[in-house]
């Protein structure tokens, strides 16, 4: 049984069940999900399409609600969505009549904070990740990696405690994917985020996290837990070291176990 | 580790946007369609000629063209009402159907009990009713006014009600986010992504308001370019009534060539599809 969120945890699931009701009769998506994160841990979860894997994210976002147990955010109850939290959806969904740096503000309006005081920030953070140049700059103007970075800026620039990343980087190509996550490295070296990360590449999960749960699917649930040793700063060369090699093979094994529903 | 290189190894996007098109292409596009359109005077001019049929029957160009010369003031005298009447009918249009679009949007009981009667009205011929208008709203300004608006607030209405509605769901996902209120999305993202929409609302119901009013005019008044067509037709002064169809179609684009301004400056900033 993996840490399941004790008191002090930051993001903590107890029994989280989803049940969805179809033509053909109900459709368990989510199983009995207990997990937790440790505030600062950077944990993944990984598995196949159509394991819950987003449901699940969906449900500790305050954005669905879950059909039986409880998803609690700093010890708190999740019912709606939370301030403290960012949330990073597979598309950007950036608004395409504003430029980038309004982009970026606009949680800060919608959440009726003073828009002069976090203007820095966003141009702070906007500049880390290498759009100082683009601010404004319109989405269409962009290519698909920035629009996800600016997406990024967005998630943080009210400063939340934490970060729930949805598929983030499915929808890049592979070599911008492993510049994004080199990013994601980078930029969480300093802004400190307790971040749960949804993937289905088994590479990105083992570089970016602390930990990772594997989850299966028919119904929804976690069949493996394990953590990621290797220490950070971490860089793209930890991929050639042995002990990554083996944990990608285990984790890999752990899915394919899954997979003969 | 630092960030500079990390954010340098990410290239600019390779998609550097578009050149303006070349003065040939617009040029082009100028050129076709005035080419054809005179070429058909061109035609009318030549059958009226060779025909030798009567200017009380059918004036050609040129002719209509001089009376439009010789009336010039008169016409501009007629059109100043018809185009202020067709503006007042397009603007209430625009107010009060954008007004209706959004109850429509926010409120589950006109949803249900309005719009579907708003579609029905769509597709009765709203001009059998024009008579009717004069008997209820008197012979003044008051009718013609109504009557614009009766035939083109339904566009804007229509049109205004999907654009606010076919908003990208993950935007609005992502709203629920922030905590943010419904007045809050409305005026940040629905109302800035339905404007493409209403805009093209807008550009059918201005041409519907200048009909509204010259309806009006063939029935009731005693000025405005309808008036001065049902007068002078009926006094078979043909080349008359044709200048003042001319006047009423350069009144028409002016009214419509604002709007459609407007479209293309609305369509510039808020035009785009959602970014994926």
């Amino acid at each position: 049984m993996p840490d399941a969120g004790g008191i002090g945890a930051a993001i903590a699931a107890e029994r989280i069940a989803k049940r969805y009701a179809t033509a053909s009769g109900a459709v368990e998506a989510l199983s009995s999900i207990s997990f937790g994160c440790a505030p600062g841990e950077f944990v993944s979860l990984l598995g196949p399409s159509g394991c819950g894997k987003s449901t699940l994210l969906m449900i500790i976002a305050g954005l669905e609600p879950a059909t039986a147990g409880t998803a609690s955010v700093r010890g708190e109850p999740v019912t709606a969505p939370r301030t403290d939290v960012g949330v990073v959806f597979q598309d950007p969904t950036l608004l395409p009549w504003r430029s980038t740096l309004d982009n970026v503000l606009l949680p800060i309006e919608m959440m009726r904070l003073d828009r002069a005081r976090y203007r820095d920030r966003a141009v702070a953070l906007l500049e880390e990740v290498g759009l100082g140049a683009f601010l404004a700059k319109r989405p269409h103007e962009l290519s698909g990696g920035m629009r996800q970075r600016v997406a990024i800026c967005r998630a943080l620039v009210h400063d939340p405690d934490i970060l729930l990343m949805d598929e983030p980087f499915s929808a890049l190509d592979a070599i911008t994917r492993d510049q994004m996550n080199a990013l994601l490295l980078d930029l969480l070296t300093r802004h400190a985020k307790t971040v749960l990360f949804v993937t289905h590449s088994i590479r990105e999960a083992v570089m970016l996290s602390d930990r990772v749960l594997v989850m299966g699917r028919r119904p929804g649930r976690i069949v493996a837990t394990e953590a990621v040793p290797f220490p950070r700063p971490r860089a793209q060369e930890l991929e050639d070291d042995p002990g990554f090699v083996a944990l990608v093979r285990r984790l890999r094994r752990a899915i394919e176990g899954t997979q003969d529903a | 580790m630092p960030s500079a290189p990390v954010a340098a190894a990410i290239a600019p996007p390779a998609d550097i946007p578009a050149a303006p098109a070349a003065w040939r292409g617009r040029l082009r596009a100028v050129a076709m369609p005035l080419g054809f359109f005179l070429l058909l005077l061109g035609f009318w001019e030549a059958y009226v000629r060779i025909t030798g049929i009567p200017a009380v029957i059918l004036p050609g160009p040129l002719t209509i063209g001089r009376t439009l010369g010789e009336i010039y003031p008169i016409l501009l005298q007629h059109a100043v009402p018809t185009t202020l009447e067709a503006a007042g009918g397009f603007l209430i249009s625009c107010v009060v159907g954008v007004a209706i679009a959004v109850l429509l949007c926010y409120s589950k009981l006109w949803r249900e009990a309005v719009y579907p009667n708003l579609v029905l009205i769509q597709v009765i011929p709203k001009i059998a009713l024009a008579p009717l208008f004069v008997l209820w709203f008197g012979l003044g300004s008051e009718s013609r006014l109504a009557f614009s608006v009766f035939i083109s607030i339904f566009p804007v209405i229509i049109s205004t009600y999907a654009g606010l509605t076919h908003v990208d769901p993950n935007l609005l996902r992502l709203c629920r986010t922030f905590r943010a209120r419904e007045w809050q999305v409305f005026l940040s993202v629905r109302l800035p992504s339905a404007l493409p929409f209403m805009f093209s609302g807008m550009k059918v119901a201005v041409t519907l308001a200048i009909i509204g009013v010259v309806i009006g005019e063939f029935i009731t008044s005693q000025r405005g370019l309808g008036y001065l067509i049902v007068n002078t037709s009926a006094r078979a002064d043909t080349p008359v009534a044709l200048a003042a169809v001319a006047m009423l179609c350069a009144a028409g684009l002016l009214l419509y060539g604002i709007v459609a301004f407007l479209q293309s400056l609305v369509n510039e900033r808020y035009g785009r599809e959602p970014i994926r």
